[in-house]
């Protein structure tokens, strides 16, 4: 027996899942997260699923043929201000653009903003005599003796790391290769960081943020590889360790230790890419991956089997999700929102006498009412509790009792000034959170230039199925896709995954300008050391996809369009093929072109990545039976209806593929419950996907 | 049609749907502006409005520059179209300074929009063009006609049929005709969505008792938080550095009841340069600062504002005649912020600010290697302490304008930023500090001669501190180690250093 095994570390649990290879059965396995030693959990989550699937295969010990992994934990770091004591070397008269930032306010009204504090304070910044121009050229050349200085005052900082951030080390990294190569020789343990070589891109502030991040995190995360992989030689000897990177790919341990940063938003990565690999399953092209957990909701946009990818990102935002409050990090990741919307999101009534839901969330301590932890007030959960769409005593698989009481007295309270019932502001609560993922996600796809009405809905997340199909009504989305272990998506997500690597190089340039020659031996370089790196994570050379990326625009317009072309060799007559693709997205996006106006390339990029294989997966124990197991009927509010009616709940596990049942039903299962409030096809798919067919609204 | 029930739950969702609405349709313009002050500076606003022009909802990111200004703008549209004039499909247009924005480089369109063969509201766009022809904008412009293209209010499409004329007539008056146009497609383009958005709900929902509801929270809300402010006439008075002489702003804050009126009778008259400030400009930087200061977090929409009046005699910088020219607004314009807080800083000790100064920036333009160029990078100052923290170091305020990265700068034209820091120390000593401005400095790299302006702002006059703190430091301007006339235009050469200082913020309570 061989398996895979992918293990996610998110804020409150962690989870692991273990797959047969290549048939694809399924074991779970969740625990607490241990934050002070965050492999411990892992460790806990192993052995459960080696034991889980040696009694499934009656004793036979498997092996384990690769561990994939996704955690929160340089997320974590960034938002609790606990990694590495870190300097920064930067160009004479640039040691305040980490302080100085954008100089704009993320909120109009707020008199009072929070600014995010830099990661590096100013005594810790060195500047050094250099400096390049726009173009590369030498402007102030670096001497040995300026060096010297730099490495000596670095060294009286006594800081575990440094970042390096030079002006234009986008498209000239010698300045920045020498100081760090003097600083590598003369403080061996030193961890560094340049910012060409973390993120190649133009503009200064972006870049040095994104550079002091990954070293502000790396000694701690550096460490973390390390011992992980120790562990999970221990049990899994010969296992590879591989990282899941916030583009939706995994990378080699070696390579993740020299770039953490990367890992940024590796988990919910994890669940788009579930999302995905449901929608190919089931052919379709259209999808919003939507996920919903204790604390946050997120939604994606994927349109042809690919999920987008930004290639700039917000971490460690102070204030309430607000766009502009968090540190911008310069990483390719997979474009999705978060919202502060989940399980855990607290009502509250605002100046205006209406009701509201979250942000602020009441987390897993004291968490929800009905969890009897002391949580004096309403919540998402509680309400989802009193409208029967969770059952009292099998949430987590009956490990913890849900207690309907006290959720009904905290909703009084909320009601009572109101001059509501308890009921009206339960369902009220639901319909706001629901409005408010609605909204989100509905701006998010109209940004992408889309209309939600083609699209697919899929579900993960623990929250994810008990509110989807609510979502996507308000949406006006006509179909939800439940994935198998819905409540482990990001598992799933990192089990289908690719091994992937990003490149980018920042040179802006008129197309028709273009150093052809040059802009070729750059991707030549760079490819090679892609290659080597997706080869040391595993991935065979034959089977490789690349691509070619550009970000362009119309020389003085603010904003870029991504343009991707299938791999080939660089040549003058790339430029046609270039063109043409960046007219079509143009059009696409725009609906017209800019006549008489000037292309021009601001950033290269390269993408190589081993071919996506779709999964089916299936559960691991045999828990399906001949006929659904009815466990019972509950009342439910049916919100089109405005009533409790009852429905049917059954275990999800005992439906097999092409099962067909009528909503309104109820579909339990350990980590998730999928509710289906309204008239609606549901069926049971080849890959235990549960599809939603909405039939009213 | 079916009758609302307002509950709180049903308000809620209904409102939060029609913002939804709002923003959706303008995620969709900012995505097809060719302006950069559009995508970067959120320079716009997408407003939903009742039949009677009456706001119901705003798009959530615009400036304060919009406050009640598009439901002011689609009243002026009915006073020359009247309501039962209006066709399915018409657009009407205007850059009327009074009847806008306050100046004309901002485009403002209406479309009324039909239900049931009954006018029911109106989606309107507003956005600052990425040209509308004439003088580059400067403050030393003297009338309107210089500033460009005037389009009284008209049609611009007539029962969906666009009017060519009007369109021709644009294109042959602006630079680059492609992306002017193509912005105003962009903004009837987004009242249309909006209008598309908003069938659905217009089927189940009665959109007048929903306006009065929202409306009658919102004001309630706002005049909740006018009372608890002690009635009594609040005044400050501060004042621009000027041309020849200073600009004096007077400010008297009355605050009776639940109403707040602003009056600002004594500042200086009308000036002969691009800074003078229409009522209706000046109402959206007052309103702005009380809603700041009171009651920020309510949605913006004509209930919020209703409790709030300003007013200033006809003549006056706040109240100019026509041709008055009005380009340079928010350089007198974001100084009522200030104004109204410092007046306001005795009764609200615990809210208001200290006064902080606005941007100030740089254009440099030329030839270099036989390309033309030109490149602006706005510059942020510090801002005021209050009782319990310190001022913002070089943060914009109350416009909301981002720096140009230096690598950008550099990129688009021959110089070299030889420093971007913080000027330590030029913050107003206080219990709490008022924030530091910034030291900006450049160098010229190109043999061919480049022209500068530079607008500064806080140059001569600093902001002052409140309850005892002390003033920031005034800002100044440098070439080659020697103070020069920021008013007067800059030819350079090779070589060149321009420094540019900002103010530091005023600080907060008596030092220790």
């Amino acid at each position: 027996m061989r398996i895979r095994i992918a293990v996610d570390i998110g804020g409150t649990f962690t989870d692991g899942l273990a797959m047969l290879a290549p048939a694809g059965r399924i074991w779970v396995a969740k625990t607490l997260t241990t934050p002070r030693d965050p492999g411990k959990a892992v460790t806990t989550v192993i052995t459960d699923l080696l034991k889980q699937v040696s009694a499934a295969g009656r004793g036979t010990k498997p092996a384990v043929t690769e561990v994939v992994h996704g955690t929160t934990l340089v997320a974590n770091t960034l938002i609790e201000r606990k990694g590495a004591r870190t300097g920064l070397v930067v160009t004479r008269g640039t040691r305040d653009v980490l302080t100085i930032a954008r100089e704009i306010r993320y909120e109009l009204y707020d008199l009072d903003l929070e600014i995010p504090k830099p990661l590096v304070p100013v005594e810790w910044r060195i500047e050094a005599d250099e400096r390049h121009d726009a173009s590369g050229g030498v402007v102030t050349p670096l001497t040995d003796a300026e060096c010297a200085r730099v490495a000596e005052a670095v060294g009286s900082l006594g800081v575990e790391a440094v970042a390096i951030c030079l002006l234009h080390a986008y498209v000239n990294d010698a300045h920045e290769r020498k100081i760090a190569a003097v600083l590598r020789k003369r403080f061996p343990g030193l961890a560094i960081s340049t910012s060409s070589g973390i993120a190649r891109e133009i503009r200064e502030y972006e870049r040095m943020s994104t550079t002091t991040a990954n070293a502000y995190v790396q000694p701690l995360m550096a460490e973390y590889l390390e011992r992980l992989d120790a562990r999970v030689h221990a049990q899994a000897p010969g296992a590879p360790l591989r990282i899941m990177v916030s583009s939706g790919g995994f990378t080699s341990a070696t390579a993740a230790a020299e770039t953490p940063i990367l890992l940024l938003e590796s988990g919910p990565a994890g669940g788009v890419l579930s999302a995905l690999n449901t929608a190919r399953n089931a052919g379709l092209d259209r999808m919003l991956a939507f996920d919903m957990g204790g604390t946050t909701a997120k939604a994606c946009v994927a349109v042809g089997g690919e999920p987008l990818v930004a290639h700039s990102f917000e971490c460690a935002r102070v204030s309430r999700f607000a766009r502009g409050s968090g540190l911008p990090i310069l990483i390719p990741s997979i474009d999705l929102i978060e919202i502060g919307a989940g399980g855990g999101s607290i009502a509250h009534v605002n100046e205006l006498g209406l009701l509201n839901v979250g942000p602020e969330s009441a987390g897993a301590d004291p968490g929800p009412a009905c969890y009897g932890q002391g949580g004096a007030r309403a919540t998402v959960t509680d309400a989802d509790l009193v409208l029967g769409y969770l059952n009292a005593d099998s949430f987590l698989g009956g490990e913890m009792k849900l207690r309907q009481d006290l959720a009904l007295s905290v909703l009084q309270a909320l009601a009572a000034p109101m001059k509501l019932d308890a009921t009206q502001v339960a369902w009220g609560i639901c319909d706001i959170v629901n409005e408010n993922m609605a909204s989100a996600a509905r701006i998010h796809i109209a940004e992408k230039g889309h209309d939600p009405r083609g699209f697919t809905l899929v579900a993960t997340g623990g929250a994810g199925p008990v509110h989807a199909v609510e979502v996507a009504r308000k949406l006006q989305i006509p179909r939800v896709l439940a994935t198998i272990a819905a409540g482990a998506g990001s598992c799933l997500g990192l089990l289908a995954a690719p091994a992937r690597v990003d490149r980018a190089w920042s040179n802006p340039a008129l197309v028709k300008d273009m150093d052809w020659g040059r802009v070729a031996k750059v991707y030549e370089e760079l490819r090679a050391d892609a290659q080597e790196e997706l080869a040391s994570a595993g991935a065979a050379a034959v089977g490789l996809q690349w691509w070619i990326g550009a970000e362009m625009r119309y020389a003085g317009q603010g904003h870029n369009v991504s343009v991707s072309l299938p791999w080939c060799k660089v040549t003058a007559a790339t430029e046609r093929a270039l063109l043409r693709e960046f007219e079509r997205r143009y059009r696409q996006l725009y609906g017209h072109l800019v006549p008489n106006a000037a292309p021009q390339v601001v950033t290269w990029r390269l993408t190589g990545r081993s071919r996506v294989k779709n999964h089916s997966f299936a559960w691991g124990d045999a828990r399906v039976s001949a006929r659904p197991v009815l466990r019972g009927r509950r009342q439910i509010w049916l919100p089109l209806k405005r009533r409790y009616a009852p429905v049917a709940v059954y275990d999800r596990y005992s439906l097999k593929p092409g099962t067909r049942i009528s909503g309104p039903v109820v579909l339990e299962e350990r980590e998730s419950t999928l509710v289906v409030p309204l008239r609606a096809e549901v069926r049971v798919l080849a890959d235990y996907t549960v599809s939603v067919t909405i039939g009213e609204g | 049609m079916k009758k609302t029930r307002l509950d709180p739950i049903t308000l809620e969702i209904q409102w939060k749907r029609l913002v939804s609405m709002v923003d959706e349709a303008s995620a969709a313009f900012v995505r097809t502006s060719f302006s950069v002050l559009v995508r970067e500076a959120n320079d716009f606003a997408v407003v939903l409005t009742d039949a009677q022009g009456r706001s119901i909802a705003q798009s959530g990111l615009s400036i304060p520059s919009f406050i009640g200004t598009l439901p002011a703008t689609v009243k002026h549209f009915l006073e020359v179209f009247p309501a039962q004039t209006l066709k399915s499909g018409d657009v009407m247009i205007t850059n009327d300074p009074w009847m806008g924005t306050g100046h004309i480089h901002d485009v403002n369109v209406a479309m009324p929009i039909f239900h049931k063969g009954r006018l029911v509201a109106f989606a309107a766009v507003v956005s600052h063009m990425p040209d509308i022809g004439g003088r580059i904008r400067n403050a030393g412009i003297r009338e309107i006609f210089e500033e460009g293209l005037q389009i009284p209010r008209l049609k611009l499409i007539r029962a969906g049929k666009p009017d060519q004329g009007v369109f021709d007539m644009i294109a042959r008056n602006v630079r680059v005709p492609e992306q002017t146009l193509g912005d105003i497609w962009a903004q009837v383009a987004a009242c249309k969505m909006l209008e598309e958005r908003l069938r659905p709900l217009l089927r189940d929902t009665d959109l007048d008792a929903l306006g009065t509801e929202i409306r009658r929270r919102s004001e309630a809300a706002m005049r909740k938080s006018i009372r608890a402010v002690p009635d009594g006439v609040y005044r400050a008075r501060t004042q621009h550095d000027g041309f020849e002489e200073p600009i004096l702003i007077n400010c008297a804050v009355t605050v009776k009841g639940d109403r707040i009126a602003i009056d600002y009778a004594g500042s200086s008259p009308q000036v002969p340069r691009a800074v003078n400030v229409v009522p209706i400009y000046c109402f959206a930087y007052s309103a702005f600062a009380v809603k700041a200061l009171l009651n920020p977090d309510v949605p913006n929409n004509e209930g919020s504002f209703l409790p709030i009046t300003t007013s200033a005699p006809l003549g006056s910088i706040f109240n100019p005649r026509y041709p008055a020219a009005s380009g340079g607004r928010g350089m007198i314009g974001h100084m009522m912020v200030p104004a109204i807080m410092m007046a306001l800083a005795d009764v609200l000790p615990g809210r208001a600010i200290a006064e902080g100064s606005s941007n100030s920036s740089i254009t440099i333009a030329g030839e270099h290697k036989g390309r033309p160029y030109a490149a602006i990078s706005f510059m942020n100052a510090g801002q005021g302490a209050t009782r319990h923290r310190d001022g913002f170091t070089m943060l914009s305020f109350p416009s909301n304008l981002a720096n140009t990265p230096i690598e950008v700068f550099e990129q688009m034209a021959p110089v070299r930023v030889i420093e971007r820091a913080i000027r330590r120390g030029s913050g107003g000593a206080g219990k709490q500090r008022g924030g530091d401005g910034l030291r900006f400095e450049i160098e010229v790299a190109t043999d061919s001669p480049m022209t500068a302006s530079m607008i500064m702002t806080r140059f001569r006059t600093a902001p002052q501190g409140i309850l005892g703190g002390a003033p920031g430091a005034v800002g100044g301007l440098w070439l080659n180690g020697k103070p020069i006339n920021p008013a007067e235009h800059w030819v350079l050469g090779k070589g060149d250093r321009v420094v540019m200082e900002t103010a530091g913020g005023g600080g907060c309570g008596k030092p220790a």
